[in-house]
């Protein structure tokens, strides 16, 4: 075991010492070349580059971006690397942005490959892909494939989405991810994670400390004429509320949770029993 | 704004401003009667402008959908009576049309709905429409943009007739161009081009009397629809909003070149104050609010306006250093700060302004530019 401890040491101080731009190489992808010096952004002047759609990512907690562009004869590969504050912001961006419709790729914490396009987080990184091909109908998925295997493997950070996520209810998901802001459009859920179900969607927050999530739930409770005791988690309501019909919210420990935009409030609160019960 | 009253002397009197351009109108809503959540028992002014030769009504606050995640804050805001809703193909790679159509439903053709391409080229523009209706569960778009332009040299005669064949085709009523920066010469172009329904800009309370209001002010006399969107300012971002938000929006909607202003919203909370915010006119309050602000930022904040270019006796790219060490300073990104400054020139990483007796720059928005000139040159060079 002594033998193996330099080296352990040195994996994990290069592993400490790799920056974004070490994890961008054009020769990930065989044939392509680097065309342009790397372009680096801030929150300050993503606009400059994402111009219009900047703020998408900056409500996800952005850090940074490095821009590699690459070129294979008369085909351009852009590839955008974004720093972000932590995994869960990494993987909440990917989640916002990966199409419903096409399964997710074992790639890092979650991608997704398609024709001329691809993207994928793993840790703290969230990379897109977009392929400019000289024929508009070329399908480029193999190679894509290849090269976000490649540049996930070169990658330091976590593999798995939010632990959060795999309390939701699976049977009839459509889809998850981290909200950043305003759960349901709430203020008062700052930050959270959601699954929408063929009908209605559920919810998580994490507050710091069950007492805040016993405040909240109250301020919440307060919001909706007729809002009723639930027998879900250590305390819970029901109500029809405008926007969301029948809600449920509940807070097991300092997690709150619930159920929306289903028929009822008491179809919600069935709902909401099962979700409580898959919270540690 | 040649010609009208400084609202900059406004701020610093704390004066009101006249009120809103000629054909605007006010509407009330009594929103605890539709809305059992919104708060007790207030009517709503609701203030409609009209958006310049397009004839659309919509209300001074639109809503701009691009970090909204949940339906209900739009669905509620189309319940409001907001009346101008902007999303475009590139946000969160289609799923925000996706949300946007699906929340506004049945609403769709009560209120006016705009869209965005990136697509560079004639056939990439029209696929990308076509994924625009589909998505937005709508046969048409109100105002279909080309998204994210600053130079006219960004836009070819190819994505004009794309423009022009859309609006032949029944799938976009009216077509225009969204941008961030370059406004003092991207719209004079699109004045002169005559093929722009409505511009889509950056625009807030610091940009007054800069190239960017004159040509706002340029558009609307030419009759095209002002929207503004960014209405506060960038470098304002990370302070409290609260009241500045408020105040930089009643800015905004005040204005007589701007028909609607678009401010993100992510939930309840927000829209209700936007929407309270709308028809009010701008307070005492507000102007000290904004003076305030603006004297806050005013000596490191630059506006891109470009009027120092040139003016540096040593020929130095001010706007360029005045953004590295804002990376440094203002964002905590010191290496890319310096990274960015050692990428000048030689001559220009070299040159340090205590060599001149005097400084010829004049930032016409007080920034101090040698100050800052001179911390970059201390914490990079």
């Amino acid at each position: 075991m002594r033998i193996a401890y330099p080296a352990l040491a040195l994996l994990l101080l290069t592993a400490g010492m790799m920056h974004a731009q070490d994890y961008l190489s054009c020769q990930l992808a065989s044939g392509w070349t680097q065309s342009e010096a790397i372009h680096p952004y801030t929150a300050d002047n993503l606009y400059d580059y994402k111009d219009g759609g900047a703020e998408g990512y900056l409500i996800y907690g952005f850090a940074g971006m490095k821009s590699l562009n690459c070129k294979s004869g008369e085909n351009t590969l852009t590839i955008d690397l974004s720093e972000m504050n932590d995994a869960d912001a990494a993987y909440g961006l990917f989640a916002s942005n990966r199409d419903p419709r096409a399964p997710i790729a074992k790639i890092g914490m979650g991608g997704q490959v398609q024709a001329l396009s691809s993207t994928f987080a793993k840790g703290k990184y969230y990379v897109e892909i977009v392929l400019n091909p000289a024929d508009p109908n070329s399908d480029h998925t193999t190679e894509l494939t290849a090269l976000v295997n490649k540049m996930a493997q070169r990658m330091v950070g976590r593999e798995t989405p939010p632990e959060a996520l795999a309390w939701f209810v699976t049977e009839d998901q459509s889809t998850m991810g981290v909200v950043p802001q305003s759960v349901l459009g709430l203020k008062e859920l700052k930050h959270g994670y959601v699954a929408k179900y063929k009908q209605g969607q559920a919810f998580l927050v994490l507050e710091d400390t069950p007492e805040s999530a016993a405040a909240v739930l109250k301020v919440l409770r307060q919001k909706y004429d007729g809002a009723a005791d639930a027998k879900v988690g250590d305390d819970a309501f029901q109500a029809k509320a405008p926007y969301l019909d029948g809600i449920c919210i509940f807070r097991k420990g300092r997690t709150l949770g619930g159920y929306a935009n289903l028929p009822t409030a008491q179809e919600a609160a069935t709902q909401a029993v099962k979700l409580a019960a898959r919270i540690p | 704004m040649k010609g009208k009253t400084s609202r900059r002397n406004f701020l610093s009197t704390g004066l009101m401003l006249p009120v809103v351009s000629a054909g605007s109108s006010l509407g009330i809503l009594n929103l605890s009667a539709q809305t059992p959540a919104s708060p007790a028992g207030s009517p709503l002014k609701l203030s409609y402008k009209t958006l310049g030769k397009t004839g659309l009504k919509v209300t001074s606050v639109g809503m701009g959908c691009m970090i909204t995640s949940d339906p209900s804050v739009v669905t509620r805001a189309a319940d409001l009576g907001i009346t101008y809703f902007d999303t475009a193909r590139g946000y969160q790679r289609g799923n925000n049309e996706r949300m946007v159509g699906a929340a506004l439903g049945s609403k769709r053709k009560q209120v006016v709905l705009s869209t965005k391409t990136e697509a560079r080229d004639k056939a990439g523009m029209a696929k990308e429409l076509d994924t625009s209706l589909s998505e937005l569960k709508t046969d048409f778009v109100d105002v279909w943009y080309l998204h994210g332009k600053s130079s006219p040299s960004e836009i070819h005669d190819d994505m004009i007739e794309a423009l022009q064949l859309a609006k032949q085709q029944g799938k976009a009523r009216f077509v225009g161009i969204s941008t961030h920066s370059g406004q003092a010469e991207l719209i004079p172009w699109m004045v002169q081009k005559g093929v722009f329904d409505v511009v889509l800009s950056g625009f807030n309370f610091t940009m007054e009397s800069t190239g960017v209001e004159q040509a706002i002010d340029a558009a609307s006399k030419a009759g095209m629809g002002v929207v503004a969107m960014k209405v506060m300012a960038g470098g304002a971002r990370s302070q409290k909003p609260g009241q500045t938000l408020q105040s930089a929006l009643k800015w905004v909607t005040n204005h007589p070149s701007v028909a609607t202003a678009i401010p993100s919203m992510t939930d309840m909370s927000q829209l209700d104050e936007n929407v309270q915010a709308m028809g009010s006119t701008l307070t005492a309050e507000d102007h000290r609010v904004l003076a305030a602000h603006l004297e806050m930022i005013q000596s490191e904040y630059c506006r891109m306006c470009g009027k120092c270019d040139g003016t540096c006796a040593q020929g130095l790219p001010v706007a360029d250093v005045l953004r590295y060490v804002t990376y440094a300073d203002g964002y905590g990104q010191f290496a890319l700060g310096r990274e960015r400054y050692l990428q000048m020139a030689s001559q220009h990483v070299t040159a340090r302004c205590g060599d001149c007796a005097e400084c010829t720059v004049q930032c016409p928005h007080g920034v101090q530019v040698r100050m800052r000139m001179k911390q970059a040159q201390e914490l990079f060079a």
